[in-house]
Parts: structure tokens; sequence; C-alpha cells
């Protein structure tokens, strides 16, 4: 968790001569989403915060386990306690680059997002398609992508192994804004 | 003998249908009344902030996914999603506590003008570069 603070405020204050260059959110939006015969489960967190750095297309981004929204009490209760260990484990982090970001424009919108996502504490690099959308008040980064529970060493009981999905679907939509 | 038979019958079907009632009620618990719970916690923002600055392990597991209140300045009021979020900050600091309401309390949030003196309630699910409030509700 220290590590990921050093990277967001070096991404933040080192080198920031010029304060244009640096586009936050704390308002970004991380969903994810397991389908499985018995039930659809979702969960919604609205308050995740994304820093870009738009002249090395570098990006750090932090979310609360906790901030995840179930619509069943119950579910967000063992999500937090049983799978994810939100007491040990309270935050979900990504770092890593956009690809040619300089080079994205209206017409040429889609590049790669590489980088480690970090969840329950393990490491795993991760590339996806990522949806960039510049403009002078704002750059938007929209994109889905799959992860394996058994990747982030996420335990689920038998009990329950058929409500939820071995795969779930991660999406997320981040409408940044000039920093300051 | 058959009385008696019937009657285990009966016994049994009866905590089987407890049980179902039993675990369907907490399936289907519901969230956190916020508006309806005792803060366990009470302070202002900026004791909050400091004592998540200081030691954020030992803040989140006094805080976190608890119901507390903070006494605080407005900062910001905005929107996101058709729900109303409010900033609460000190003047010449950098962190604040970032308050995403109930949508009930949308209405009484719009009122609220920068620098008003306020007292919200809400589950605190820990801290990035602010501390996050949801569910928050504001109290008279």
């Amino acid at each position: 968790m220290k590590e990921i603070n050093i990277i967001v405020f070096a991404l933040l204050f080192y080198n920031s001569v010029v304060a244009q260059d640096k586009f936050l959110t704390k308002e970004g939006y991380v969903s994810f989403f397991s389908h499985s015969l018995v039930e659809d489960i979702k969960a919604d967190n609205n308050q995740v915060l994304s820093i870009i750095d738009t002249v090395t297309g570098k990006i750090a981004i932090q979310m609360l386990m906790r901030s995840f929204m179930f619509k069943k009490a119950l579910m967000q209760e063992h999500f937090n306690e049983n799978y994810v260990e939100s007491y040990k484990y309270p935050k979900a982090t990504f770092s890593g680059e956009l690809l040619n970001f300089s080079g994205l424009s209206a017409a040429n919108n889609e590049t790669e997002i590489v980088g480690t996502l970090t969840v329950h504490g393990e490491v795993k690099e991760i590339s996806t398609k990522v949806q960039v959308e510049k403009g002078a008040d704002g750059i938007t980064l929209k994109g889905n992508f799959n992860v394996d529970v058994a990747d982030f060493k996420i335990k689920i009981p038998a009990i329950v192994s058929n409500n939820i999905a071995k795969t779930i679907k991660v999406t997320f939509e981040l409408h940044h804004k000039p920093y300051k | 003998m058959r009385g008696n038979q019937f009657k285990i019958l009966i016994g049994l079907f009866l905590v089987a249908v407890l049980g179902l009632l039993v675990s369907l009620y907490y399936y289907n618990k519901p969230h956190v009344d916020v508006k309806h719970s005792e803060a366990a916690y009470i302070l202002t923002v900026q004791n909050l902030i400091d004592e998540y600055q200081t030691d954020e392990n030992e803040s989140d597991k006094k805080y976190s996914e608890n119901v507390i209140q903070v006494q605080g300045t407005v900062f910001e009021i905005s929107t996101l999603k058709g729900n109303s979020v409010i900033t609460l900050k000190d003047e010449g600091f950098e962190s604040s506590i970032i308050c995403h309401m109930l949508p009930e309390d949308n209405k009484r949030a719009l009122q609220l003008k920068m620098g008003d003196e306020i007292n919200i309630k809400g589950i605190c699910t820990g801290y990035l570069m602010d501390v996050i409030m949801v569910r928050c509700t504001l109290v008279d």
C-alpha cells in the first residue's frame, strides 16, 4: 500500500512544473459483474481515484474495497469480510501506462492500457483495450476486462461456488479533469 | 403411536419452515439505515483527517464500515449520477472528506452554500487522498 501511495504522489507532485500535465478524478466508476446460473451479482464503486500524467501517459488508480456497493447487504458483508478481506487489504490499485498516449485523437481513440493490478494483496499484469476521449476540459477512459478470481487467491466457499462466477467482468469509466 | 409420529413430523416441518424464514431474512437483510443509526464516533473534519494521516491502518480499523458523524465546513457541492456529493474541507488543508449523500437528501443538500457549517452522518469506507463516506445524511 505504501508503494502505491508513493507512485501516486510521485505522479502528482514531482516534476509538476506545468500543472496542466496532470488530470485527476476522485469520482471514477469501477464495477464488477459475476454471472452464474444461480444469480447475477453486480457491485459499483463511484469513488475511484485516478491520475493521468499526460506527458508520459502514466496512470495510477486506487479504490477502496468497502466502496463497492452491492444490492444485497449480506453479499457486501461476505465480499468484504470473507472474500477480499478488506480489513487486511482495504484498497485495490492499478499502476501502468496508456500506450501511444500522445498519438491519440478523436479519430484514433483506442489504445492499450498495460500495468499491474493489485487486489487482495496479489499482483497481476494486466493489458486491455481502452477508449480514450481527450478534450480541453477532461480525459475520459472507458473499457472492460475479465479477471479470474483464482488469480487473486480469493477463496470462495464450496457452498456458494455455484453462485459466483470463476471469471469476473470488470468495467471502468473514468472522467478526469485538469488537476488544479 | 401414530399420534406421536404425526407430532414429530409437524415439529420437523415447523423447524424447517423456521430455518427457511431465518435464512431468507438473512439473505434479504437490509443495508444499514444510517438515518436511524447512532453514530459510533462524532468528530470534526480535521480530527478525522489527522487521524487517518497519522496512522491509516489503525484509523481504518476504528472507523471504516462504521456509521460516523463529522462536523465541518462545506467546500463544494456537486452531483454524481443524480446524487449529491458534499466535500467538507478546512481552509488551507489539502485533504477533505468526500460525502456521497443518500438520494433522499438531494433537496436539502442543494440548499447548502459554500462555507456553511454542517454535520453529516454516514458510513466511512476509508482513505485515498481524502476520507470517503457513503450513504450520508445531513444531521440537524
